[in-house]
């Protein structure tokens, strides 16, 4: 003849919500440490996590540059691109042959944009936006697109000249614009082309034939070398080894590892400053909480031996505590969940005008509510537990003569 | 009829509680105290009174009756709520920590009045006096309604204890303690704290109602008369207090 569960879980609760003042007194205390605890870690969260989402979402600290000038032919930057931590890399021509002149029927001027290649996978455009083809698209820079009023699916006319055997020769081109690129990726005027354009306007330059445009000139060059290149790492943790990589080779490079390590040594400060406030905020908490809790079960001996003289057993009696325990840390944690939600709205409202779109300077994610949850329900069953434990160990008589 | 020492006659059935040789010993401020049972015999629908002054030793004793309070020593301590069952040993449930079994027989037959209170504060007259009756998973059958008449409470079912004078609360207390029909119902001085005139009242109440439902009583008391008046057998006892050696001792026999 076991008394069932539920008539502990309907006297206790009945209990619970008879002394509604007294419990709202408990749940209050535990929303006073718990909230503010939430806030300082969506702190701490939403500051590095924003600052590391910079850091990775940013394909230039991604980005290892060769300084000065190199002969760096295919064969060497095919082995180079074959690296596991290497994302993407594209040769560079010259750079004084890397312009052209561009003119629309949108716009009376004539804007002079400097070229960079790129290919599949470039981080600097949009995944999903399409490449510039052979030698008949561009992907502009906003600004230039801006200044030849142009958008994509437009086309626009290049031109460039040269001084070929004593005569000022100038050809045209006609070019459709396949997208715009995102304004962060090139500040400057300027278009993405393919390396085959580009390297089609520098043998034009330098007085070469180009067939395939019908240029005239000397006969090509058969062993192509580039200047430089543009490489990304993988991610920003292979910089520091790429850089490495490179220094062995005798390519000096140039790259952002100072400032990621920077970001990284910051993570990691917050990280244990976060810790060691947290550690001693938890243990507040769990001693309020505890000691909380531990005095409403003694304040209730005479109840709970009431209880016991009508013949509910110890293992039933201290259930009692800790469902009031539980109702406790619920509605703790959803007061200190609306705490949170509140206080983070107004951070995230006064700083976020300083922001990037979509950054957050305080926020949880739906795993740390859990989190905060399950250890406040954690604390709470074995601080009753324990104490309902001890009082349904002492003999009822002991406590039913106090009053 | 009041025959004080001589064990109960044969007519009046078998014992409900046996206790023999049976010591409890207790220190309080450098105080000794020990309650002393050679030897106590109540037969089932008795109805015991034990008198006294206060620190004599009647609550240990109830306690010890109720199980709630573990005898120091016992050469034998057995309950026999039923006559078709056969008695429990109750020392040997303390000695082997069977306390959840101890739960059970209390909860089963036991009803138990206290001197104040024991009312649950969050529940109402009705629930407090189905207490007993809803942790056995009884059934209503009316029988709540019928004590709360009977005990003149009927308007306050549904009120919750702090609104009731203490009388009346004394009042569901002993309608808790027999809802369930117990076999024995014991009352630690159930009227102490209302007035003369309710308090015989009230305990006229709770002697017929046990009357009505065949239970056997025990309860205690420091005032004899109106005992006697509703013919209940007292238990004597002496006390014998040493102030030198800082030593009490009470004997009860019965």
């Amino acid at each position: 003849m076991d008394v069932s569960w539920f008539k502990v879980f309907r006297l206790a609760s009945r209990d619970y919500f008879h002394e509604a003042l007294m419990s709202a007194c408990f749940v209050l205390a535990l929303a006073a440490v718990l909230g503010p605890m939430m806030v300082l870690f969506g702190l701490k969260f939403g500051i590095v996590g924003a600052m590391v989402d910079e850091l990775i979402e940013n394909p230039r600290n991604r980005e290892v540059r060769p300084v000065g000038r190199g002969y760096y032919d295919q064969a060497w930057l095919d082995q180079v691109r074959a690296r596991d931590d290497v994302a993407f890399l594209v040769p560079r021509t010259r750079s004084i042959a890397a312009t052209i002149e561009l003119n629309s029927e949108f716009s009376a001027r004539i804007v002079s944009v400097e070229l960079t290649a790129t290919g599949q996978g470039d981080p600097l455009l949009q995944p999903d936006s399409p490449l510039p083809e052979d030698t008949t698209s561009v992907v502009l820079s906003q600004s230039a697109a801006e200044k030849l009023g142009v958008a994509a699916g437009d086309t626009v006319d290049g031109s460039l000249a040269r001084r070929f055997r004593g005569k000022q020769e100038r050809v045209h081109l006609p070019l459709r614009v396949a997208a715009i690129a995102p304004a962060r990726a090139f500040s400057r005027d300027g278009a993405f082309v393919s390396l085959a354009l580009l390297e089609a306007l520098e043998d034009f330059r330098d007085g070469r034939a180009v067939p395939a445009l019908g240029w005239e000139g000397e006969p090509a060059d058969t062993h192509r070398t580039y200047p430089g290149f543009r490489l990304y790492a993988q991610t920003i943790y292979d910089v520091a080894a790429l850089r490495d990589a490179f220094t062995e080779l005798n390519v000096n490079v140039r790259t952002r590892s100072a400032e990621i390590e920077l970001v990284q040594r910051m993570n990691r400060n917050l990280t244990a400053i976060y810790w060691s406030i947290a550690i001693v905020g938890l243990v507040g908490f769990s001693l309020s909480f505890g000691a909380s809790l531990w005095a409403n079960v003694d304040r209730k001996r005479k109840d709970l031996s009431v209880l016991r003289l009508v013949g509910f057993r110890t293992a039933d009696i201290v259930w009692f505590p800790m469902v009031q325990a539980l109702f406790t840390a619920i509605l703790g944690w959803a007061l200190a969940v609306a705490i949170f939600q509140t206080t983070s709205l107004f951070i995230n409202e006064m700083l976020g005008p300083q922001l990037e779109s979509g950054q957050k300077v305080c926020r949880l994610l739906p795993w740390h509510y859990a989190i905060a949850l399950l250890l406040t329900c954690i604390a709470a069953v074995l601080a009753a537990g324990f104490a309902g434990f001890r009082s349904a160990r002492v003999e009822p008589s002991d406590s039913l003569r106090d009053l | 009829m009041s025959s004080e020492i001589s064990a109960p006659s044969e007519a009046e059935g078998p014992l409900i509680y046996h206790l023999r040789d049976v010591v409890k010993t207790r220190e309080a401020e450098g105080v000794a105290f020990r309650l002393r049972i050679p030897s106590l015999q109540i037969a089932m629908g008795e109805k015991i009174a034990l008198i006294g002054k206060s620190g004599c030793g009647k609550s240990t004793l109830l306690d010890m009756l109720a199980f709630i309070l573990q005898p120091s020593e016992a050469g034998a301590f057995s309950f026999q709520p039923e006559r078709e069952q056969e008695s429990h040993d109750i020392h040997a449930c303390w000695k082997n920590g069977r306390l959840n079994q101890l739960g059970d027989l209390r909860k089963r037959y036991i009803g138990y009045v206290m001197q104040t209170g024991g009312l649950l504060p969050y529940l109402t007259v009705r629930e407090n006096m189905n207490l007993c009756r809803s942790v056995l998973g009884l059934r209503p059958d009316g029988m709540v309604e019928h004590l709360a008449e009977e005990l003149g409470i009927t308007a306050h079912l549904d009120k919750l204890p702090d609104k009731l004078s203490t009388g009346e609360r004394q009042r569901v207390a002993i309608g808790r303690a027999v809802a369930h029909r117990p076999s024995i119902v014991i009352a630690d001085e159930p009227t102490a704290s209302i007035d003369p005139y309710a308090a015989e009242k009230v305990m006229s109440m709770l002697i017929g109602l046990a009357e009505e439902f065949e239970i056997t009583v025990i309860l205690a008391s420091h005032a004899w008369e109106h005992m006697e008046q509703l013919g209940l057998r007292r238990l004597t006892h002496r006390t014998i207090r040493d102030h030198n050696r800082m030593f009490t001792e009470t004997v009860v026999t019965g």
